[in-house]
């Protein structure tokens, strides 16, 4: 089988960029969120309105649709920008599309009593999120979180598509010159099935964690 | 006015919808006085006892704490004005409402770390102080759900008194727990009546309340009707709607029916929770 010991490693650097790719989308949409969660509960109609608009344009397209009008479709406005960049904006504009919902219900799941008793401390609403409601929502949200991160994930597969060189990418390479596409994505589910794996482990002992106190 | 007065209250009316909750209550608070409110559920105590920290807003009156005043209709009061009487109204909820996710010693120490911006190491001391007043230091740094009702209800008094308040709301402190752990929050209380804190309470312990409160309020269908000290209100009130609640509450067994507003737990304060009242009679 050295055509697996040939490519395997061009499949490692798929997933290399994958998780790249993942990790920098993810930190920000989670950042991003958390401030659009805070402006859609707090920040009256207008704000709040908007930000649900977001949400559903995002919900609502098909993902491959929405990365196309990115990488294509603003080219055709001279903004042309490199695959890498395209990838990355559609990833982070699409995760912040899910995240602010995430943290929204995580918010809005943390009772009355919570906030009141942070308001009868004289708290003031910024202290009370940080101190008192997102480290509380964050025990609600963490698996909804997790979920997100292994959807962030599979959606990089798409990404290949507008010439990105991810696991999906290269499994293709390797397929149109071997001619051996069972191998060639078998080695592609293996790599994924250990990035999700390994996260969904870490995951699982994070909830372990924060259910000691719950 | 007397500068002695801490809270004072005007005219204050709350509505919900084109429901009235309550109608015109006026009530003056002097330092070190301990003012209980009794009555009928659905009277409008509780939502009246947390007007006074804004956790509702009202209609109409006003509210004063000290040097900060609460107007209601209009505008709400600016964030400043809010905080002023936050910091200065310690309040102890009917159901604990700790931090779930801090210990017991954390919860005491967030209030003054935040909004004064204590140093942790002087917030934990003041927090252990307070435990330790409580009868408590064993258990600082256990999280609340390791924690009983009676010790919650401790720990969340602990965390308003660590903020200095110049008055206590006590929303039906006991109302939630087993009514072996009555007594050991009763008794935190009335340690701190013997040490001159004002307190407003609303509760359903009316031999608490003759024992300890200065001032009784009744307050019944939206309105005041009737207000004086402790042992004439409880003993010979004067109006008909005070009587006949007065007679259902103090006469449970001649009423099983009205079970609900029974709230006798009688003597039961004087048990062993009693020895961790804040100083007073603890030697």
């Amino acid at each position: 089988m050295h055509v697996v010991a040939l490519y395997w490693q061009a499949i490692v650097d798929g997933g290399g960029v994958d998780l790249e790719l993942t990790a920098i989308a993810v930190a920000v949409s989670v950042v991003v969120g958390i401030l659009a969660a805070v402006g859609r509960i707090y920040g009256g109609k207008l704000l709040g309105g908007a930000i649900t608009v977001y949400v559903e344009i995002i919900r609502g397209l098909p993902p491959i649709l929405q990365l196309f009008i990115i990488y294509f479709g603003l080219s055709q406005f001279q903004i042309n920008l490199s695959s890498f960049s395209a990838g990355l904006l559609w990833l982070v504009l699409y995760g912040v599309g899910y995240a602010v919902e995430i943290f929204r219900a995580g918010i809005e799941a943390v009772s009355v009593g919570q906030r009141e008793a942070a308001d009868a401390l004289g708290l003031t609403r910024v202290q009370a999120l940080r101190k008192i409601i997102l480290p509380q929502a964050w025990m609600v949200m963490l698996p909804s979180l997790m979920t997100f991160l292994v959807l962030q994930v599979k959606n990089t597969t798409l990404l290949y598509l507008v010439g990105i060189a991810d696991i999906m990418y290269q499994a293709r390479l390797g397929t149109s010159a071997t001619e051996q596409p069972a191998i060639m994505y078998g080695m592609a589910a293996i790599a994924y099935l250990i990035i999700n794996l390994t996260l969904s482990r870490i995951g699982s002992t994070l909830e372990r964690r924060q259910a000691l106190y719950r | 006015m007397s500068s002695d007065v801490v809270v004072d209250i005007e005219g204050l009316t709350k509505r919900f919808g084109p429901r009235t909750v309550f109608e015109d209550i006026s009530l003056q608070v002097q330092r070190s006085e301990v003012v209980a409110v009794i009555g009928p559920s659905g009277a409008g105590k509780s939502t009246f006892i947390r007007c006074i920290n804004y956790l509702h807003p009202f209609d109409a009156g006003r509210i004063r704490v000290l040097d900060h005043e609460l107007v209601g209709g209009g505008a709400p009061p600016s964030k400043a004005t809010l905080r002023q009487i936050r910091m200065q109204v310690g309040m102890a909820f009917q159901t604990f409402n700790l931090f779930p996710h801090l210990t017991a010693l954390g919860n005491v120490m967030l209030g003054p770390m935040e909004t004064k911006r204590v140093p942790a190491s002087d917030a934990r001391d003041k927090a252990m102080a307070l435990l330790t007043s409580v009868g408590l230091a064993d258990r600082a740094e256990a999280y609340p759900r390791r924690l009983s009702g009676g010790e919650q209800q401790r720990v969340a008094i602990c965390r308003a008194l660590a903020m200095d308040p110049e008055v206590m709301l006590f929303d039906e402190p006991t109302s939630m727990l087993d009514p072996e752990m009555v007594g050991e929050v009763l008794g935190t209380i009335r340690g701190l009546a013997a040490q001159g804190m004002t307190l407003i309470l609303v509760t359903h312990e009316m031999q608490f309340a003759k024992e300890v409160a200065d001032t009784v309020v009744v307050m019944a269908d939206g309105r005041v009707v009737e207000k004086g000290p402790a042992r004439d209100v409880l003993e010979h009130p004067t109006s008909e709607r005070s009587r006949t609640f007065l007679t259902r509450v103090l006469k449970p067994l001649e009423t099983v029916e009205d079970g609900q507003e029974q709230g006798q737990h009688g003597g039961q304060e004087s048990g062993p929770g009693a020895t961790t009242a804040l100083g007073g009679d603890h030697p």
